[in-house]
């Protein structure tokens, strides 16, 4: 089988140093405006900067093509396909970038008067009204930073209702084996003590279990759903009903909303409160890593704990409230990441109410087709209809001495980005493979040749090539041990 | 639909290999109680590109904006020269559209760009190491506080008055919800007197929390709460909100802060109302393992080559859950190339001149302020506080300054209520020229 989606060539691709190691000139690489006088000010004479720091000043001509170069080792959903499970990586629409940028959104300050700044406030509106509704839980904050920060705002939000009602001794936040990582650490970052429910040989929630953990010490369940198997829960309305039962409420953990976006609300189903990584479902561009925003969505229960600043409408004009006696008080130092925020606005928009449930249901279809294609040549943990992602394991490839990893290396020699391995923890060698909407059925079928391709190497012993992968990349596989052992985390000139 | 590829014959024939006969056989899983009615959601009909890019630019077109005014804000976010070069970088689409590098073959420029980034902030903070960034200034600051909890296993965070209140609100609001307490020292007005401050520190102190340049812009000396520190094995914590001062200043690192968090903001990225900007974290190598947030790392590949790789994981959620030092997963990073972009292009001269000159417009303002207007005593970097005789001397001059382009300032009461109305916070820039200075004075002769 020969692959058409890697070249096998670099071609001109170029080593770059780093920027310490070329010339380190002092020259002004910028002239600037405003006023030079050095004499300025004599007070400050006694704490003028003795030594420069030692950033390297280069021409724009070096500076601009040492990035270029840069950029080009680097993989992105511009680039090719990126299936990483739970990171939902679609393709990010190039008009955001410029309707980021327009002066009257990017040059301003978060202290300008409010009257001269309503045009923003009410697409911060919007969107917050868009995302009351699509997540079918209508008071929204606009402030959190990301998914993680969402799910501590909501759990702060959580232990504040509680303790509104006299209910001090609820600190327990149960967490399904499955959850992301960020679920527990958002929790005992909130003050709360986790409890970890342990899964169903089916990946889903133990109602059992479920029922055997609930108490009247329990604040939250906190709920990824689909779960990270990929799989719908469906009693979520049992689950979400013995919660209430027990005195408690759920959380939401929104990273996978791109199955449900247009087909179904998390809001509808018992759900409390809900982050939305607006970087996933709304189609922001994760930058390498960020910036991400995680708006949270909540019912009349918790609306007055939502924290501020927040934006509320008054007469026709929109008002930033600082002040409010039951809020939780502020998660962020600004109203929100108000440049990601308004791309997640454009890419709604775009949709509108007429086509937002085709990006859940073309996502669905992707991971569905994926999962059927590649179901014979791997070992699938947990059979059925799968959401948005579909979990495949390596059992199947380790007999003959393969693991996740050599998979994972595999594919990028093969022109594609590996999907998320390891993950969930409570699969044994998870590969969890997210297509998102944006994939045409030509690159999804040739990814699922790649991994076929895989499969039949293991399966005819053919596993040296799997072993040394990548061999294509700029660098081979990086020694991740020694570089926890001896963390070398800044450039010294003199010693490395 | 422009953003999906599929044509309805790709649809069916994918529906066929799966072996269901619609779509909605897919979702059978989602009780059918659940499911919405397609196009029965209250939002807005679908638009296409022009009507969103018309939408969007009345919206724009009726703000006011730092291209149409001049602009004395600052508070923490700061109007400085952006060079063109650096938005042409980070829009570059394997920058902009990758994921945390977590495949470090096929991730070598986010990751190479990120550890030059750590290399230059902890350069310029005068830090030993610095990590791939935090959310923002006020969430650093808070993270900072955890930290020292974490390493000098106390509970008591003292928090000068002198921070940005938006910083202290949010370290305050994480605090609150652990044991410990979290003391918040009173200050004289619009000054940070160290030696006062020094007095709070005890044998139950985790960390002194302290800003540099302060709220106000008041520039000090930090060696007092270094001494009272070292008495007392507690950490000092020093937060900034603008990253160019550390061109003209003494870096804080000098100073012997233990952590030191604030905003990358001014170092390239527009003020955007707020975000997203990009919080620094740097800190002493001996307390690496206690820091939180993503860390890019060097090493070899197989053969020898130099690479780069994220590193320390074993301190975050994805392996430690709830025992990890944060719950931060997405950081910045975008960010983080953008301030690199930034600090290469000016490098130590051009980010000597960058403070110089946001410094010297200030000079140039303070020197000749009319007689019922006082600006805070003390060395200043390039921020301070204009007093007025009285609330109306001041909306007197803000309506007059409004009319004429310029916004002149933050009323001190919006970020600290309970102060008298007759506070302005002023910050220059770079941006700002001389004849911007002499219109602003004229305003102040003739209006307060």
């Amino acid at each position: 089988m020969t692959n058409a989606n890697a070249s096998g060539t670099r071609g001109l691709m170029h080593e770059e140093p780093l920027l310490f190691e070329r010339a380190h000139r002092n020259a002004e690489a910028i002239a600037l405006p405003g006023i030079a006088d050095d004499t300025a000010d004599a007070t400050l004479a006694d704490f003028l900067r003795r030594t420069p720091a030692g950033i390297p000043g280069l021409s724009e001509p070096e500076v601009v093509r040492h990035f270029v170069r840069l950029s080009q080792w680097n993989h992105g959903i511009e680039t090719g396909f990126y299936p990483l499970g739970s990171c939902t990586m679609k393709y990010n629409p190039r008009v955001h970038e410029h309707l980021v940028r327009l002066p009257g959104l990017a040059d301003v300050h978060p202290e300008q008067p409010e009257d001269t700044v309503q045009g923003l406030l009410a697409l911060l509106y919007r969107l917050q009204q868009a995302l009351g509704e699509i997540s079918g839980l209508p008071h929204v904050t606009l402030q959190p930073a990301a998914g993680a920060h969402g799910e501590l705002t909501g759990i702060m939000m959580i232990r504040a209702w509680h303790d509104s009602r006299g209910d001090h001794q609820r600190r327990i936040v149960l967490v399904p084996d499955s959850a992301h990582g960020t679920n527990p650490a958002s929790a005992a970052l909130a003050g709360m003590r986790t409890v970890e429910l342990k899964s169903a040989a089916n990946g889903q929630i133990d109602l059992d279990e479920l029922s055997a953990k609930l108490s009247d010490e329990v604040a939250a369940l906190m709920l990824t759903n689909p779960n990270t198997t990929g799989h719908f829960e469906s009693r979520i309305a049992d689950i979400c009903a013995r919660v209430h039962e027990a005195g408690a409420l759920v959380y939401g953990d929104g990273a996978n909303l791109n199955a449900l976006v247009g087909k179904a609300r998390p809001g509808d189903m018992g759900i409390d409160c809900l982050h939305i990584n607006v970087h996933k479902t709304f189609s922001t561009p994760h930058g390498g890593g960020g910036p991400g925003a995680g708006p949270v969505a909540v019912n009349d229960t918790l609306a007055p704990f939502l924290p501020v600043p927040r934006i509320e409408a008054r007469d026709g004009h929109f008002v930033i409230v600082r002040e409010d006696e039951h809020s939780i008080g502020p998660v962020f130092g600004a109203l929100g990441q108000v440049g990601v925020l308004l791309r997640a606005l454009a890419y709604i928009m775009a949709f509108g109410r007429e086509h937002l449930h085709r990006i859940a249901e073309d996502a669905v279809l992707n991971a569905n087709y994926i999962l059927h294609r590649l179901k014979d040549a791997y070992h699938v943990p947990f059979p059925g209809l799968c959401k948005h992602e579909c979990l495949l394991t390596d059992k199947l490839q380790n007999r003959h001495g393969i693991k996740t990893l050599d998979i994972a290396k595999r594919l990028i020699d093969l022109g594609f980005h590996p999907m998320t391995v390891y993950f969930p923890l409570i699969v044994h060698g998870a590969m969890l493979i997210e297509p998102t909407e944006s994939e045409s059925k030509q690159t999804i079928d040739a990814f699922c040749d790649a991994m076929l391709e895989i499969a039949e190497s293991c399966a005819k012993g053919d596993i040296e090539a799997l072993q040394q992968a990548p061999m294509l990349p700029i660098r081979t596989r990086l020694d991740e041990t020694s570089a926890a052992r001896r963390p070398r985390l800044v450039w010294k000139d003199d010693r490395n | 639909m422009r953003f999906l590829p599929h044509t309805d014959e790709d649809r069916r024939q994918m529906l066929e290999t799966i072996g269901v006969s619609s779509v909605d056989a897919l979702f059978a899983d989602i009780p059918e109680r659940f499911h919405l009615q397609p196009g029965s959601l209250k939002l807005p009909p679908a638009a296409s590109e022009a009507a969103i890019v018309r939408s969007f630019r009345q919206a724009a077109e009726a703000n006011r904006h730092a291209g149409n005014t001049r602009c004395f804000l600052g508070g923490g976010t700061y109007h400085h020269f952006i060079p063109a070069a650096i938005d042409y970088v980070i829009l570059r689409g394997e920058f902009l559209t990758a994921y945390t590098p977590y495949q470090p073959e096929i991730s070598q420029g986010t990751l190479q760009a990120l550890f030059e980034f750590q290399t230059m902030i902890a350069r310029l903070t005068g830090m030993d190491v610095a990590n791939a960034s935090m959310y923002d200034a006020a969430t650093a600051t808070a993270e900072a506080a955890l930290m020292a909890r974490r390493i000098t296993r106390r509970d008591k965070v003292l928090l000068a008055g002198s921070v940005n209140p938006r910083y202290r609100a949010v370290t305050r609001n994480y605090l609150s919800r652990l044991d410990g307490d979290c003391d918040i020292l009173a200050t004289p007005p619009f000054t940070t007197d160290a030696e006062a401050l020094a007095q709070h520190i005890d044998a139950r102190t985790a960390c002194v929390i302290v800003q540099y340049p302060d709220f106000y812009g008041t520039v000090y000396s930090l060696a007092p709460l270094r001494a009272a520190c070292d008495t007392h094995g507690a950490l000092l914590v020093v937060c900034f909100s603008d990253a160019t001062a550390f061109g003209l200043i003494e870096a804080p690192g000098a100073m012997g802060a233990d952590i030191v968090v604030g905003s990358g903001q001014a170092l390239g990225i527009p003020m955007g109302f707020g975000g997203p900007h990009i919080g620094l974290f740097a800190c002493r190598q001996r307390f690496v393992r206690q820091m939180p947030g993503r860390v890019c790392g060097m090493t070899e590949d197989r053969h020898g080559k130099r690479g780069f790789v994220l590193t320390l994981s074993t301190r975050e959620q994805h392996i430690r859950r709830e025992k990890a030092t944060s719950n931060i997963c997405s950081n910045q990073g975008l960010m983080c190339t953008a301030n690199a972009c930034y600090l290469a292009l000016l490098g130590d001269a051009g980010l000597r001149e960058v403070a110089a000159r946001s410094h010297a417009a200030l000079a140039r303002l303070v020197q000749s302020l009319p007689a019922g207007v006082q600006a805070a005593a003390g060395p200043r970097y390039h921020e301070t506080v204009l007093s007025f005789a009285d609330q109306q001397a001041r909306e007197r001059f803000l309506t007059a300054a409004r009319a004429a382009d310029i916004f002149a300032g933050i009323p001190l009461e919006h970020l600290e209520p309970g102060l008298p109305a007759r506070h302005l916070l002023v910050a220059t820039t770079e941006m700002i020229e001389q004849a911007d200075v002499d219109e602003y004075l004229a305003l102040l002769e003739q209006y307060a």
